[in-house]
């Protein structure tokens, strides 16, 4: 199956279980992780996940609203982008 | 293919920091088949002709924006310009055609349809003059139609009965709309060189050499070049024009990816990318913003005219290496009530109406969204649009005219048209009457490196 890079953006104040919370719903949706990378800004927490949405078991809009609302209860901000959009702008 | 997290950030920033968005997505539909003897059968025919070709366009704006985290601000359609569709008809009105284009626009859920429009720069057809009788009453009694007409090209010079007759419509569109500080004249674009594929209102149409329908995208994104210039110190000039271009760049990257993917998802072929930068009233999404950015006190004062026209070179140089076909008017946009540091400038008496129109010699539109005294006559209007015809004509681009003489308001007093259209103080004009001139009937000639043949 061809690979679908979805890329999830997480940032807001550092605090224990964002990344837990996060790849909970990563998991329950049957989506894979391909690559983790996090740093802390002064007090701001940058969580990136690039992720292989090929085999997820919900439609993107689904998997959307669901961290939406993850994003909500942890009190950080989640951005879920398709790969496409970092592609274009940043690799010739 | 791994991204850095910086490079993430870039991009998540330049959306929710920097306002950067695609401006547009425009369909771009052909109603050439669409001519009718009666009036009310041509407009069924362009209302179903619409209805057909855009039922997807909305709908594909939001999976798109939702797919990539970039929103697509407006949604819009373009036509044949519609003096050559309603030459046919009987009768001496096209209001019933304009009409039938408002209602398939809203009922499509789409921001501005445009293309009631008429090219006149030789003469005027029988298409072209029911047309041009019919703005007043077409812009208002709708809500989303846009008018153009274009007046003058490098190819036939300047028809100056066209800029009359204009001038005459422009005074008559604002008294009609006298209680809204006469904003019909928002949705009306006077122009040298109309371009045919242009996705920016209110001068986009749907060209003779155009397809039966194609997505023309425009792109946006003052705040980004802004930020860039803010974070990056005193550059020398080669180091500044390096670093607008590599931002344009990576904004035209991601018009050339929404546009693909409406196209593929549409079924309709992908036309050009607009490599525009166009600010809106919001703050930071303001060109005259980047202007400052590179070192001008005040937008207008001397020096602007040069800033521009390296931000418009260099805007153009970092886009058309990002897509496929660059088209359009692809350039900086400087309307002036749409540009809330623009309107600072003029209020505080930097910016006047002749530093602008020495600016449209080196940007992309020319003098756009200039609120100007109610009381300018006539004469005085057609001198305005007749100089910046001939800026465009001498120099081969496009150059307009998006005036609003603001009935019963004087130099100095504000308007507000709201939403996009923004507000601003009425600029002043000259009072010495070009009469005499403006009104010798006929057409100014064309240049002579018009003849290349």
């Amino acid at each position: 199956m061809e690979k679908q890079h979805v890329v999830i953006t997480v940032l807001g104040g550092n605090r224990p279980g964002v990344l837990a919370g996060i790849a909970r719903i990563i998991a329950d949706a049957n989506v894979n992780i391909e690559d983790i990378s996090q740093r802390l800004l002064q007090d701001l927490f940058a969580l990136m996940v690039i992720t292989d949405f090929a085999g997820a078991n919900c439609t993107f809009e689904d998997f959307q609203t669901r961290m939406q609302k993850a994003g909500e209860d942890l009190k950080v901000k989640i951005f879920i982008q398709h790969e496409d959009v970092f592609k274009f702008m940043h690799r010739l | 293919m791994a991204f850095s997290l910086d490079e993430i950030i870039e991009t998540i920033s330049a959306v929710g920091v920097e306002t950067f968005d695609i401006r547009t997505i425009t369909l771009g539909i052909s109603l050439h088949t669409c001519p009718d003897e009666d009036v009310n059968l041509c407009a069924a025919k362009i209302y179903e002709k619409i209805m057909r070709t855009a039922v997807n366009l909305v709908p594909t704006a939001r999976a798109i924006e939702k797919k990539y985290g970039i929103p697509i601000v407006n949604k819009r359609i373009s036509v044949t310009p519609i003096a050559q569709v309603g030459g046919a008809c009987k009768g001496d009105t096209l209001v019933p055609l304009c009409k039938a284009l408002d209602r398939a626009a809203e009922e499509l859920g789409v921001d501005f349809i445009g293309g009631f429009t008429a090219n006149i720069q030789k003469g005027f057809t029988r298409g072209d003059q029911l047309l041009v009788n019919s703005i007043p009453d077409a812009l208002c009694s709708t809500k989303r139609v846009c008018a153009s007409v274009n007046v003058a090209s490098s190819q036939a010079g300047i028809n100056m009965d066209g800029v009359y007759r204009m001038s005459e419509i422009v005074k008559e569109s604002a008294e009609r709309t006298r209680d809204r500080d006469g904003i019909a004249c928002a949705k009306l674009v006077i122009f040298a060189n109309q371009v045919e594929d242009n996705p920016f209102m209110a001068g986009a149409a749907h060209g003779a050499g155009e397809a039966e329908a194609i997505i023309h995208v425009g792109v946006s994104g003052p705040g980004v070049v802004r930020a860039a210039l803010a974070s990056s110190g005193p550059l020398p000039f080669g180091e500044l024009s390096e670093l607008i271009k590599k931002t344009a760049f990576k904004i035209t990257r991601v018009g050339e990816l929404v546009g693909r993917e409406a196209s593929k998802m549409m079924g309709i072929p992908f036309g050009v990318i607009d490599l525009s930068l166009a600010p809106t009233p919001a703050a930071g999404d303001s060109v005259a913003d980047i202007l400052e950015a590179m070192g001008l006190e005040r937008c207008g004062c001397h020096g602007t005219t040069a800033a521009l026209a390296l931000l418009n070179d260099a805007v153009k140089k970092g886009g058309v290496m990002a897509c496929t076909y660059a088209g359009g008017l692809s350039g900086a946009f400087i309307p002036v009530t749409e540009d809330a540091s623009m309107c600072r400038a003029v209020s505080e008496g930097v910016l006047n109406i002749h530093k602008l129109e020495a600016m449209t010699s080196v940007c992309s539109v020319g003098l756009d969204m200039v609120a100007i005294p109610g009381d300018t006559t006539v004469d005085v209007l057609a001198g305005i649009i007749a100089d910046e015809m001939a800026i465009g004509v001498i120099n081969h681009k496009t150059t307009a005219c998006r005036l609003i003489p603001v009935p019963g308001k004087k130099a100095g007093e504000e308007v507000d048209f709201g939403g996009l259209l923004g507000k601003g103080p009425i600029m002043d004009v000259l009072r010495a009457s070009p009469a005499v001139f403006v009104r010798r009937g006929g057409r100014i000639p064309p240049p002579i490196h018009s003849m290349k043949n």
